[in-house]
Formats: structure tokens, C-alpha cells, sequence
């Protein structure tokens, strides 16, 4: 006799990959590795329910460690990657995974235009301040003066205020947390996953190799979570101020959502009504009726 | 060929555009085939600019160098415009007291019989209390009862445009009715001669390549488009925006083009069809996402509408200059298919199998036109809906193919024809990563030697398989020994039976003039002892090179063709056959060849 086994929700062995993780000791990309499948599990996501597209970079390379559809793209590039893909089709969530020096640098362009159109997405950062897998370049993000490769004087530049920068894009959905707290994060991206339009979360990690400016112990110690120290999402300027000074502590959590500004693909006129999405769509269209207007 | 050539001259903003549309329609309509060849410069009100209507009974695919002739809105037009006339040509002007002064000019006008009117357009505008913008349709009622034409036919076309709005129709059938009054005044001899309409052209479209292939893309099933601005690619982009509410489309103007080309190659990772379209420097930037497409077997169709290079070169002209560009571009080697479309018909018929060959290859397709095919005007036929269809290649989206699929079948090597099973995200099976690192066959990314060479090996088998399904290029051929003028459209022969003498190469919109060359008495009288082909080739890259071999080596001469410097469809044919074609034809003023221009450079290499 067999028992019948459950076979309505993921688990977690459903995003378990062969393929054995290369990241260095410490590393924290292994947090958010795992938090992504808890909160996919937690969902109720099957892998081939979502799909995951990675820029370039360490974080990267962890696009085949784990199972679910994936794309492995270029660099700097994975947000329109992304947003390319959702507006494609909106009913399969899709989640992108870069780095500080692909969003910050070479594709700061497009997190500006991803927040502003708000594109059904999320998009995941993982900040660990430098460019770790060219071994160690400063990022936009790398504090001022630190003596990085190729910057043996340490950068001249001024750090961006990356929280600054993306609130002052009005976004819908911005969360920060700490990729040692595993258990919180997984939280943060079931909220994100589910957000109406971009969800921006803003991931703080180790880099044990080449930050030696924000490290684990650093941030363990600094970082807090402020949605239960009461703060309450819906407070833009509140959020905002939260989310910028980090002199004394880290405000972690849900910062700030906003669901009432509809999605990119929801505002689009030529699409109200439509009970299917582009990739259902393809055949065959009949032109009798344009070619009327051209005689 | 009886052929009939207007041009339209004045400053960017002042109605040439519309004069030409209405003039355009109207002869259409009447009977006749148009081809409508703007020229304007890169801005916005001011610069000089031009809209010319060749028009005949028969076919016509090009436009004449000289024209019978000028209405300027403006003195520069005068000027400027003077030696674009005929012998016995019009120059009608709206410009009060205008004389000409210079001693060469007065020279021309008198050698030449140039006949030149003055229209007094603002006078009798003010006489009429009408707006300037009904100036328009004064200067068309002249030109009308010039060629010859019914006042009820320009009626019939107002009535249409402005049949909602009495009062303005009212006043715009007044400006006809002085139109033909003022002619009757200013030059009632002097006319401008029409051949007899022919009503085939009247159900005609009247469309640019632009809207070719907006309806092209359409109908292919393409449900989303990227664009940035770019000309000659812009007028696609309004096009496909413009008809978005009809059709449904996601159309998305996206922050450059570097974006644009990501979310085309989202979306069809996803599994709708997708596509996006720039020129030179923004194709430039797309290429890096093009190799992309390469190494993950994700199908993509890039328009690239060609303009005068280097840099921002000649924003608002024509060239043949990017096909090494289509063919080259993106960093290491992977398979990609280049075509090129010709005319209006092309722009429709070509995109279903874009699309249909990037799905079947999984790889990138790149659509070449250029500014000369997006902007001028066509008379087509009304497209065949019959002959497209949709072909997805190995694309799994049933229950049961799904359920079979294991990961590893996604990058599998060792399919001969090098294309492996392909399914979407979100659907019920093995899940794979799309993968831009050198992977194994599931996408896990490797660095084995073996595993590398074998799926470049993979990869590259395409272009063999893809190849032999080709088309080869097409021959066109006048009969040769006729003393006459040959009526019958060049026809289109199969690859064994075709000897020429003369052998012609070309492709992309050198095509249309080619065409009328070969077909012109003028050619024909003196060749009439040669036989003369023409081989147009529409998929560039991978290139069939059988057809022109075996004429090759039967024809006594091989003439290329070619809006580029270099000749570079030259150079692909002798790097792939070892065959120099020494007599060449090319141009890089960003002009395309004119009627006569070409004629005479072919006649001059018979």
C-alpha cells in the first residue's frame, strides 16, 4: 500500500541544484541564496513557476546553484533583461539578482528607468560595496579614500548615497537587509516577490576577501529592523530618512511600499481589457483592416 | 516607360509634406503607380527639404534625377531647385515679384525652355479669407488642372478628409475651384503630360516602407516592440506606436538602445515575439546583447535601418554602408542570420520569417533597411494574408513534451542540425538556465575544453543547416534582341535556365532603380545585343553562393551595385567564392541612385 504523498507545495529540495556553490568562506551570497528558495518555497512557487535572471558578477555565478528557471546575462544589463521578460509575461514573477557595480556603474541607467516605469519585478542588490569578482575594484559604492585594486591611493571619488538616489526616483517598493539575517530576509522578499510593480531590496553583505570596510561583524552589529521598532512602510519621509543616514545604525526591513501606483504593464492603454499576456498572443494577425486605411 | 516626375520644394514645416501626400493619393487613386522619395534635413522647421512623385501607369520603383516639375513654397526653391528641371520643365513659385538675377541662371532658363509660374498664393488667400494651411490645397488645385485632371477627383478627396467638418470643406472647395480658375489665368497652355490611367493601381496601398513593415510586424505575431529613437528606424517606432490600439501591442520606448535589445531578448526568452529596430550608432550599442543571444540560443530580431556612417554621419540619408556591420558585429563567433529587404513588398513578407527563422534557428536576426526603403513611398499591391504562417522551430509547449524534458535537453550537442529543445518559463517541466557563460548542455556554467568546443561546434552547425534552407537570390531578366520598349516586368527565372550576358549584383533598395534601369528602352536599345540579369540578393549572411557562381561564369561581364564605398556584398562573394567582380557601381553621398544616373553608369560599363 502507498500513502499518498502531498504533492501541492514546493520544497525547498525542489531548488536544490547539483551543482556545489563556489562563493568564498563567508560569503554573503550564501544568505541570500538561501532566503530566495525560503521565500520561493514560502510562496508556494514551484522552480518552474518563476524565473531568476542574474547579472555578472560573484552573485552571478550562483545562477546555476540553485534550480528554477534561470537566464545568466550580461553585465549591468539584467534589470531591462528582466523588465523585457515580465512585461512578456506578468503572471510568472520574475526576480533579478546584480551587484553594486552593475547598478550603480555601468547600468545605473536602467535601475533609474526600472523604479520610475515601475515594472512588474524585483530586483535584488547585492551590496557588498566593491566589485569582487574582478578581485576587489571599487565600486560607486566603495567608501571614499579605501585603498582598493587598481585605486592603490584609494578612490578619490564621493560615495553615492545609493538610498538617497533611489528615493529621490519616487519608487513604489524599497526594502533593506542584511544577508546575515536569513530569517528576515526571506521575509522582505515575499513581500517584494508579491509587490505591485518594482520592488527594490537592497541586500548588505560581506565581501570577506575584499571589503574590509563593512564587514559581517560590522554589519551584525550596526544593522536593526525597524518595521519592528515600529517604523511603518507607508511613510515616505520617515522611510527615506531612515534609509539614508547609517552613521549610528542600520534601519533594515520593509522601508517603504506603495501599491496604490499601478504597474508599467497595468497603465499601458492598448492593453486595458486584455485577459491575455504577449506570450499567449503570437499568430498570425489578420491585416484587412489596416490595409483599408492605406488605399 | 512614359514617366511623369513632381517635386515638391520648400522649408521643413511649410506643407510639403502635405502637398505630396495629397498629390500622392490623388494620383493613385486616379490610376496611377507612385514611388514618393522625401529628402530633409536633421531638423526641425527650416531646413530645406523635398517631396518627389514619380508617376507612371506602369510599375515604378524609382526616382528621376531631372523632374517635369518644381512647386517651391520658397525663394530657395528658386534657386536651389532650378537644375533639378527637365528641359521644358515647370518651376511654379509662390514668391511675389520673384526675378531671377543671376546672368547664369536667366542662361539656363532660357536654353532649357524652363516655364516659370508665379502662383500668387497669399493674395488669393487673403481674397478668400482663408487660413495659410488651405494654401495647401490652392498649390494641389493647380498642379492638378496642370496635369490634366478632374476637379471632382481632388473633390472627392477633401470631401473625404473633411467631410466632418462643413465649413472647412466648404473652404477647401473653394481653394480647388480657384486652383483650377488661377491656372486657367496664370497658364492655360501650359500642361504637364499624363499617360492614359491604368485602374489596377487604384486599390492599391499607398504606404511607406516604414508602414510595410509596421504591418509586416504585425501580422507576423510580433506582441511586443522596443524602440529608441534613431532615424532612419524612428518612422518604424511611430508607426508601430501609432497602430498599438488596434493591434494591441506592448510597445515600450525604452531609456537607449542597449535597453531596447535587452527587453527584445527578454521577451523572447519568455516565448512572446518580440522585436526592435535602430540605425548604425544605436545598433552599435545593441551588439553586445546580440552575442548574448548567441551563446543562450535566444531567438531576436533586430531592424537595422541604415544611414550614412561614421558617427552621427548623415542623420537624415540613405546608405548600404552596415551589411559588414550585421554581418561582424558582436564580440566571438555564433550563428546569425542577415537579410535585407528591397521594397514594400519585402518589408511585409519578410518579417514573418524573420521571426519565424530566429524562433526555428534560436538565433538572432537582423533586418537590414534603410532610409531610402523606410521613408519612401510604394504603390503595393494588397498583401497576400495567405502566405505567412507561424513556424516555432523545436519549441515544446505541450503537456506531455513537457513533461518529458529533462534539463540537459535545453544546450543538448548533439543534435545534427545544431537546434535543441527550447521551452518557456512558467510552463510545467525541468527547469534550465539560459546561460551567457560558456555552459553544459542544462546551462551550468563550465570551463571544460571539451564541453566548450562542443557547444560551440553546436551553435555553429546552424549556419550550415540554415544555408541550405535559404532562398537563393533572386534573378531578374529582360529578354534580350527587342528594339522596342519591353512592357513586360523583368521576369523571374529559375537557377538553371539562365545564361546572361551581363550579370548585375545588388541588394536592399538598389533594387527598385535597378528594376526600372533594366526595363527602360533607353538600355534596352543600346544592349539589345546583350542579355542582362539581375541578381538581387534578399538573405545576406549565410550566403548561397551557387546560383551566382554558375552565372558567373557565363556571363562576359559581372557589374556590382552598391550604395557603400567598398562594395561590400562584393567582398562577402569573393571571400565565399574566390570571385572578383572588377566592375563595380557604388555611391556614398548618402543619395540613392536616381533613374538616369543609374542608367547611364550601367550603360557606360556595357
Amino acid at each position: 500500500m502507498s500513502i499518498p504523498l502531498s504533492t501541492s507545495g514546493p520544497k525547498m529540495q525542489d531548488y536544490a541544484s547539483p551543482v556545489p556553490c563556489t562563493w568564498c568562506d563567508g560569503c554573503g551570497d550564501y544568505g541570500i541564496w538561501g532566503a530566495t528558495q525560503r521565500a520561493l518555497v514560502g510562496l508556494g512557487l514551484h522552480p518552474w513557476q518563476v524565473l531568476m535572471c542574474y547579472d555578472v558578477g560573484c552573485h552571478g555565478n550562483g545562477a546555476d546553484k540553485m534550480s528554477g528557471y534561470r537566464f545568466h546575462g550580461l553585465h549591468g544589463r539584467v534589470i531591462p533583461l528582466s523588465a523585457g521578460a515580465a512585461l512578456a509575461n506578468p503572471r510568472v514573477p520574475v526576480i533579478a539578482f546584480g551587484g553594486d557595480g552593475a547598478s550603480f556603474s555601468e547600468g545605473v541607467g536602467h535601475l533609474v528607468h526600472a523604479v520610475r516605469s515601475n515594472y512588474q519585478m524585483t530586483f535584488v542588490l547585492h551590496n557588498n560595496a566593491n566589485y569582487g569578482l574582478t578581485t576587489g575594484q571599487a565600486s560607486a559604492l566603495t567608501a571614499q579614500g579605501q585603498k582598493m585594486n587598481s585605486s592603490p591611493n584609494g578612490i578619490p571619488e564621493e560615495t553615492l548615497n545609493s538610498m538617497d538616489f533611489v528615493f529621490s526616483l519616487q519608487p513604489t517598493f524599497v526594502a533593506r537587509a542584511f544577508s546575515g539575517n536569513i530569517p528576515q530576509l526571506t521575509e522582505i522578499l515575499k513581500v517584494a516577490i508579491k509587490h505591485r510593480g518594482f520592488a527594490f531590496v537592497d541586500v548588505l553583505q560581506a565581501c570577506p576577501t575584499y571589503n574590509k570596510f563593512a564587514t559581517h561583524e560590522m554589519l551584525l552589529e550596526r544593522c536593526y529592523d525597524a518595521n519592528k521598532e515600529g517604523h511603518d512602510p507607508a511613510d515616505l519621509a520617515k522611510a527615506r530618512a531612515l534609509a539614508t543616514d547609517t552613521s549610528a545604525r542600520i534601519a533594515t526591513g520593509i522601508l517603504y511600499q506603495n501599491e496604490e501606483r499601478p504597474a508599467f504593464h497595468e497603465r499601458l492603454v492598448a492593453r486595458q481589457g486584455m485577459t491575455t499576456v504577449p506570450v499567449d498572443e503570437v499568430g498570425i494577425v489578420d491585416m484587412s483592416e489596416y490595409m483599408k486605411e492605406l488605399v | 516607360m512614359h514617366r511623369l516626375s513632381l517635386k515638391i520644394v520648400g522649408a521643413q514645416g511649410q506643407g510639403v509634406n502635405s502637398v505630396g501626400e495629397m498629390c500622392a493619393k490623388g494620383l493613385k487613386r486616379t490610376g496611377y503607380c507612385i514611388f514618393g522619395y522625401r529628402e530633409y534635413m536633421s531638423l526641425i522647421k527650416g531646413g530645406h527639404s523635398s517631396y518627389q512623385l514619380d508617376v507612371s501607369h506602369e510599375m515604378i520603383r524609382s526616382s528621376a534625377r531631372l523632374v517635369d516639375i518644381v512647386v517651391t513654397f520658397n525663394h530657395h526653391g528658386l534657386e536651389k531647385n532650378l537644375r533639378d528641371l527637365k528641359p521644358g520643365g515647370i518651376m511654379l513659385h509662390q514668391t511675389p515679384r520673384w526675378k531671377f538675377k543671376k546672368s547664369e541662371d536667366l542662361a539656363f532658363i532660357a536654353e532649357q525652355k524652363i516655364q516659370v509660374i508665379e502662383l500668387p498664393t497669399e493674395e488669393i488667400l487673403k481674397k478668400l479669407k482663408a487660413k495659410a494651411i488651405l494654401g495647401n490645397v490652392l498649390i494641389t488645385a493647380v498642379v492638378w488642372a496642370l496635369l490634366g485632371r478632374k476637379k471632382e477627383e481632388l473633390e472627392e478627396l477633401v470631401r473625404e478628409q473633411f467631410g466632418h467638418k462643413k465649413d472647412l470643406l466648404a473652404m477647401n472647395l473653394t481653394c480647388i475651384a480657384e486652383g483650377f480658375a488661377t491656372r486657367e489665368v496664370l497658364a492655360p497652355t501650359v500642361t504637364l503630360s499624363l499617360p492614359e490611367p491604368n485602374p489596377q493601381w487604384k486599390d492599391h496601398l499607398l504606404l511607406t516602407g516604414s508602414q510595410a513593415m509596421g504591418l509586416g510586424i504585425i501580422h507576423a505575431g510580433c506582441r511586443c516592440f522596443f524602440g529608441y529613437p534613431m532615424t532612419p528606424a524612428s518612422p518604424l517606432l511611430t508607426v508601430i506606436a501609432d497602430l498599438q490600439n488596434q493591434s494591441k501591442m506592448l510597445v515600450k520606448q525604452a531609456e537607449d538602445e542597449i535597453t531596447a535589445a535587452q527587453m527584445m531578448v527578454g521577451a523572447m526568452h519568455m516565448g512572446t515575439r518580440a522585436c526592435t529596430a535602430t540605425s548604425g550608432g544605436g545598433f552599435d550599442l545593441m551588439t553586445e546583447t546580440l552575442s548574448l543571444s548567441g551563446i543562450t540560443e535566444t531567438p531576436a530580431v533586430f531592424i537595422l535601418a541604415q544611414r550614412p556612417g561614421p558617427g552621427t554621419g548623415l542623420p537624415t540619408w540613405t546608405a548600404q554602408g552596415d551589411l559588414h556591420l550585421a554581418i561582424g558585429s558582436g564580440h566571438g563567433e555564433y550563428p546569425r542570420l542577415v537579410m535585407a529587404v528591397s521594397d514594400s513588398q519585402d518589408c511585409f513578407d519578410l518579417m514573418p520569417e524573420a521571426f519565424n527563422r530566429a524562433e526555428e534557428y534560436q538565433i538572432s536576426v537582423m533586418v537590414l533597411t534603410d532610409k531610402q526603403i523606410a521613408e519612401a513611398l510604394f504603390s503595393q499591391q494588397p498583401y497576400d494574408q495567405e502566405k505567412a504562417e507561424v513556424r516555432r522551430g523545436k519549441l515544446v509547449t505541450n503537456v506531455e513534451g513537457l513533461k518529458a524534458l529533462k534539463s540537459a535537453d535545453r544546450y543538448a550537442p548533439e543534435v545534427s542540425d545544431g537546434v535543441s529543445k527550447r521551452w518557456l518559463p512558467g510552463t510545467d517541466a525541468a527547469t534550465f538556465c539560459g546561460q551567457g557563460d560558456e555552459h553544459t548542455s542544462d546551462g551550468t556554467s563550465t570551463e571544460d575544453g571539451q564541453v566548450a568546443l562542443a557547444q560551440m561546434e553546436k551553435r555553429m552547425r546552424k549556419m550550415e543547416a540554415l544555408r541550405g534552407v535559404l532562398p537563393e537570390p533572386e534573378l531578374f531578366v529582360v529578354e534580350s534582341g527587342k528594339s522596342v520598349v519591353s512592357r513586360d516586368e523583368p521576369r523571374k527565372v529559375g537557377s538553371d535556365d539562365a545564361s546572361v550576358d551581363v550579370l548585375v549584383v545588388g541588394w536592399g533598395s538598389t533594387k527598385g532603380p535597378v528594376l526600372d534601369v533594366l526595363e527602360s528602352y533607353k538600355l534596352e536599345a543600346i544592349s539589345h545585343k546583350q542579355s542582362i540579369g539581375y541578381l538581387h540578393y534578399t538573405y545576406l549572411w549565410p550566403l548561397r553562393t551557387e546560383r551566382f557562381v554558375a552565372l558567373a561564369a557565363k556571363a562576359k561581364k559581372i557589374i556590382l551595385i552598391e550604395g557603400n564605398l567598398t562594395g561590400q556584398l562584393g567582398a562577402i562573394l569573393k571571400q565565399e567564392t574566390g570571385i572578383t567582380i572588377e566592375h563595380k557601381i557604388l555611391k556614398g553621398d548618402g543619395r540613392p541612385f536616381f533613374f538616369e544616373e543609374l542608367s547611364s553608369l550601367i550603360q557606360k560599363q556595357l
